[in-house]
């Protein structure tokens, strides 16, 4: 029958399409009993595509998906409803059925064809009422309860399935913070106490680092990102994959992280503002260094951004002035991992990154490493320097650092002037083309 | 709940009927009924052969008791063969439309009713349903039907009630002979059927030599619209195929539409009046009569009712193909478009 | 829109109210089957039509002269039993059998297709037993068996059109809205052609009319007892459908979730449905607004729960038919009206009352 070492949920190589367009590409995921992994991306990254391939809703164009160890398409419609109970993300009733009954839909999978319900049936819908607190209501109509009540009522339908997978699509999106709450505390519970292994696609990254166990986050259909809630929250990843500018937090009573989201990455927009609309330009700067770069870029009509630099550089007072992001440090702490984050995430913003002459040490080093992070992905220009001790306190890790970035493809200019004339010339020229 | 347990385990208890067992016992059940019902209480049996067996007008073969008086009559037509051959007390029926809604007048004209002394005693509702109890009370012992009733209704009402069915439906002029020849047989009346025949064939060959006289003298035969019925659009008449046509034919007549493409045209004022016929003869009777069709397009500028030869008939002389229609609707005709011809 | 709180609800409080209303609705027909044997063209008092009624139930033992001092007419006594017995018990009973397949296939579609207005007739089948019936008067096939092979014509012309649909329904365009359309637009090529062949035919016309019209008489007991057999075993798996069925009114996609193929089901569905409509009307030709408004009256009383609706959609279907033509008995004595002109002219201001009466959220009433 079902091999009781399989796993819940398996995605082999997973490959979805809608005619031209590619839904999933190549998601491998396996889901281990009584865990309750979340499913986190933009709108039309794969979430619900997902989930419908994992309730054989659709065939995919390569890859598998088994239920415990079952191909989900071999399975009969009564088998698959056995293993895997589903609450959609919105279900328009036409009747108003009540609640008794609507949640006694679920035993469908469990009566043979002729029977009605047994007593033992009626039981098991009114426990599962109870169990989302609605057990007062059962002889209220499902078009009669509000939102919350009748997520909560499918819930509970899912419940009278006894499926050991429960698979939710965005439970929440409907339903006030309260009822947000009040559902997904009820679904931790179940994976907890009851062992039900819990797939939900949620939108907000903050409830299911709060709520799950794991956290995979779904990018264009494919899978970027997989971990504890602490292994995957990151500014960085907030930048990159959803275009949000955000800051990490911890929750001071449970520990979990979630993000205050700010603003946008700047989005695309024609010049001037941005360089090849993409993003504004950040400078790395230190002790007065990046100044003149910021204040030529901001007049040129650019909008710009820099980072790291601590709180008494006046390399900040500029950025500051011209009303740039930034990413600051206490002075003389070493860049701290909350910090490089943001810088990450600014880095990962900016549509070209100049980094200008500015004195490197031990504290300020892993700006450099951090561009090195970037590489290949954004113009990098470094203001032209000369060799030697009077910048480089790092004991030439610097300088390895800058031949390597050059090595790399970053090109030099010699000063402001080239620096704007390259950032002209960069306009209108396609951007995949080869910067150097 | 045993969610950890392996999926498919149901711990429900179960009260079930297997479902093929149930399929089973639905099908025995129906088939019971309708064996039981049909055959235990059906109790009629099955009728005694008649003496006679005929072949109808379908090319049925009925087998029908021989010379019988409750004899039920579905059709002017066939109404104006038993009179003539004398057999009007043979006929218990008639067919006629809902009694509350018209009745006898609706198949039969006054004029009919009056000449057969029909009452409405007799009526038998076949349109527009067929009343299977009116006919029960009657009980005839043989129907006689034209197509104007549903042919699988008539045969259905034959075979679950074994009384027999002759359907009289000529295709042609000639099938009112053959039909005639046919109820003597039944009826025993050959003498009188025979008269009728000679007379019919009289009244044939006479129209016969007419039209061998005029082509042999090379005269064209007179143009002629004949209309049963007028309406803004224009004029329903008879096309190819229909007995009007026939007639119009055997009276040396040149029918306007004698080359349409289906049965019962209608032609526009236009159409008329570009043929501009030599003779109008329009239908009377069932409530039409001269100024039903006065008001058709273009009617006071046709010649043929400028001439005044635009005459009123009985349209029953065109529709209902029986004796009538030779011994008094040919001639009528003929007179109308061959004055002066004895 | 919604009706009010109701609170705590003892589990099983609902199917005791289904059962009640079944039996109601049980009750009424039995009524009306009891009641409408007294009504007919021929004016029969009702003590003698009891008589013969019991006559011939206990096969001649009680009531040997069932006529004793009632008027009888030329056919004398065993005229009577005849038009009692043969002519309108049976119609009774064909009523009460095409009215409940009608009512169980237009329950059944309008579940099919989430769709108020579907009646048994909504994927083609009128047009294609009508068709079936003009195939067969237009070139005069096997006369002198025209009674048999009329309704089995009608039979195979409406299973043909549901064949077309049930393909459809298998393939990719198997979707509700892409079967309805393929219903709709079969069902206007189908009456183009029937239109067609009538041009060159007119007197076939008044043949096909006659089945256009609807007729419940002049049936033997033995077709009656086909009819009755087709209706009974392809209603009944209908009405085992009734689960399934409700779960479709979630959507394909929940259902499917829950266990029902609901792919499976549709086909199955539409396929018992054509059968059954095919046989309730071949002999009967096409009777309208039966199968539309016998499942809103179950609807009205009961709710949209399909294991309630079907079998009760049967009983009324099965109760309007024979009230019908009770009712044009009444309202035209001693004459005959097509049955099908009867069920529109009342059905159609009953299911406007409907409509606009709606009481319950159900989204099934509202227009």
């Amino acid at each position: 029958m079902t091999d009781p070492a399989s796993p819940p949920l398996r995605l082999r190589a997973l490959t979805v399409r809608y005619g031209e367009r590619t839904a999933l590409y190549d998601v491998d995921l396996e889901v281990p009993r009584g865990q309750f992994l979340a499913l986190a991306g933009p709108n039309g990254s794969g979430k619900t595509t997902l989930l419908r391939a994992a309730l054989g809703f659709l065939v995919p164009a390569a890859g598998t998906v088994e239920l415990f160890g079952s191909d989900v398409l071999r399975l009969s419609v009564v088998e698959r409803a056995r293993r895997v109970a589903w609450v959609p993300q919105e279900e328009s009733p036409r009747d108003d059925v009540p609640l008794a009954d609507y949640v006694l839909y679920g035993r469908y999978a469990h009566l043979s064809w002729l029977q009605g319900e047994a007593p033992a049936d009626r039981e098991e819908a009114m426990r599962a009422l109870a169990a989302v607190g609605l057990a007062d209501r059962s002889g209220d109509g499902i078009l009669s309860v509000s939102g919350g009540e009748r997520q909560r009522a499918i819930l509970a339908r899912a419940l009278v399935q006894e499926s050991p997978l429960l698979l939710l699509d965005e439970p929440t999106s409907h339903l006030d913070i309260g009822h947000q709450l009040d559902l997904l505390t009820r679904v931790r519970e179940l994976s907890r106490e009851r062992g039900v292994t819990v797939v939900a696609a949620l939108h907000d990254l903050n409830l299911a680092a709060k709520f799950s166990d794991r956290i995979v986050v779904l990018s264009r259909g494919r899978r970027v990102a997989d971990g504890s809630p602490s292994e995957v929250l990151s500014e960085e990843l907030l930048a990159r994959v959803w275009g949000v500018v955000a800051d990490l937090r911890r929750d001071p009573r449970t520990g979990a992280p979630y993000l205050l989201p700010h603003h946008l990455v700047p989005p695309a927009s024609p010049v001037p503002g941005t360089f090849l609309g993409r993003g504004p330009v950040h400078v790395i700067g230190g002790g007065g260094a990046g100044s003149p770069y910021l204040r030529a870029l901001a007049e040129a009509g650019y909008r710009v951004t820099a980072g790291a630099l601590n709180l008494l550089d006046s390399d900040l007072e500029t950025a500051e002035s011209l009303g740039a992001l930034t990413a600051v440090e206490v002075p003389f702490a070493p860049l701290g991992p909350e910090v490089r984050e943001r810088l990450r995430a600014l880095l990962t913003a900016a549509a070209a990154i100049v980094v200008a002459p500015f004195p490197v040490g031990p504290s300020n080093l892993p700006n450099l490493e951090e561009v090195r992070g970037v590489l290949g992905r954004t113009r990098l220009l470094l203001v032209r320097r000369p060799v030697g001790p009077e910048w480089d306190f790092t004991g030439g890790r610097a300088t390895e650092l800058l031949d390597e970035l050059r090595r790399h493809g970053a090109r030099e200019v010699g000063g402001v002037e080239e620096l704007l004339e390259f950032l002209a010339g960069e306009l209108g020229v396609n951007a995949a083309a080869p910067s150097a | 709940m045993h969610l950890n347990g392996p999926p498919g385990s149901s711990p429900s208890p179960r009260r079930t009927v297997p479902l093929a067992w149930f399929v089973v016992g639905l099908v025995v059940v129906a088939g019971v009924a309708v064996v039981g019902v049909a055959g235990y209480y059906d109790y009629r049996g099955s009728s005694p052969a008649g003496p006679v067996t005929v072949t109808d007008d379908l090319g049925r073969h009925v087998s029908v008791p021989s010379d019988p008086n409750r004899v039920v009559v579905l059709g002017p037509s066939i109404m104006d063969a038993m009179y003539r051959l004398g057999l009007r007390s043979h006929v218990v029926g008639v067919d006629c439309y809902a009694a509350s809604l018209g009745g006898l007048s609706d198949d039969y004209s006054s004029d009919q009713v009056a000449l057969w002394n029909l009452t409405p005693s007799m009526c038998v509702e076949v349109e527009p349903s067929f009343d299977t109890e009116g006919l029960l009370a009657i009980g005839p012992q043989l129907i006689l039907a034209a197509t104007i009733v549903s042919t699988a209704t008539i045969e259905q009402f034959s075979d679950t009630y074994h009384i027999p069915v002759v359907i009289l439906q000529p295709a042609s002029l000639g099938g009112v002979l053959v039909d005639i020849q046919l109820l003597g047989e039944i009826f025993h009346v050959g003498p009188a059927a025979s008269t009728i025949e000679d007379e019919l064939d009289a009244e044939l060959a006479s129209a016969a030599a007419l039209q061998a006289n005029l082509t042999g003298n090379g005269t064209p035969f007179p143009t002629v619209l004949v209309t049963y019925s007028a309406d803004a659009n224009g004029y329903w008449t008879y096309g190819p195929g229909t007995f009007g046509q026939s007639l119009i034919e055997l009276a040396s007549g040149a029918s306007i539409s004698a080359n349409s493409t289906v049965s019962w045209p209608e032609l526009s004022g236009e159409q008329v009046l570009a043929s501009n016929p030599e003779y109008i003869v329009y239908g009377m009777g069932f409530g039409l009569n001269e100024s039903s069709y006065t008001d058709g397009p273009f009617w006071s500028q046709f010649t043929a009712t400028q001439d005044g030869h635009a005459v009123g008939l009985d349209s029953n002389y065109f529709t209902e193909p029986d004796p009538s229609m030779i011994l008094e609707g040919l001639p009528a005709l003929i007179a109308v478009l061959h004055p002066g011809s004895a | 829109m919604a009706g009010p709180p109701r609170g705590p609800v003892a589990p099983g409080r609902f199917s005791v109210r289904r059962r009640w209303t079944l039996a109601l609705l049980t009750a009424l027909l039995a009524v009306g089957v009891l009641f409408s044997p007294l009504l007919g063209t021929v004016a029969i008092a009702p003590e003698t039509v009891l008589r013969i009624l019991l006559h011939q139930l206990s096969s001649g033992r009680l009531f040997s002269d069932p006529c004793a001092g009632a008027p009888v007419p030329p056919s004398g006594c065993p005229g009577l039993i005849e038009i009692v017995w043969d002519a309108r018990l049976s119609e009774v009973v064909l009523a009460v059998t095409v009215g409940a397949g009608l009512g169980l296939s237009g329950g059944t579609l309008q579940g099919v297709f989430r769709n108020p207005l579907a009646d048994p007739f909504l994927l083609g089948l009128s047009s294609g037993g009508t068709l079936g019936t003009a195939v067969v008067v237009v070139f005069r096939v096997g006369v002198g068996e025209q009674n048999l092979l009329l309704p089995l014509f009608a039979f195979v012309g409406a299973i043909a059109t549901g064949l077309v649909i049930l393909v459809a329904a298998r393939s990719r365009f198997g979707s509700v809205e892409t079967l309805l359309l393929t219903g709709v637009a079969l069902s206007s090529f189908l009456s183009a052609v029937l239109a067609l062949l009538l041009v060159f035919s007119p007197t076939g016309s008044l043949q096909v009319d006659f089945w256009l019209l609807g007729n419940l008489g002049a049936l033997d007991w033995s077709e009656d007892g086909i009819v009755f057999g087709v209706v009974l075993v392809a209603g009944t798996l209908l009405v085992a459908y009734g689960r399934e069925l409700s779960l479709l009114q979630l959507g394909s996609d929940v259902a499917q979730s829950l266990g029902v193929d609901a792919r499976k089901v549709r086909v199955r569905l539409l396929l018992l449905t054509s059968v059954t409509t095919a046989a309730a009307v071949a002999f009967t030709g096409v009777i309208g607004f039966v199968g539309l408004v016998s499942p809103h009256v179950v609807r009205r009383i009961a709710g949209n729960d399909y294991r309630v609706v079907l079998p009760g959609a049967a009983l009324v279907g099965a109760g309007f038919l024979l009230a019908a033509r009770d009712l044009a008995l009444v309202a035209f004595p001693g004459t005959l009206l097509p049955i099908g002109i009867f069920t529109s002219f009342v059905g159609a201001p009953f299911f406007a009352y409907l409509l606009f009466r709606r009481r319950r959220a159900s989204t099934m009433g509202a227009p």
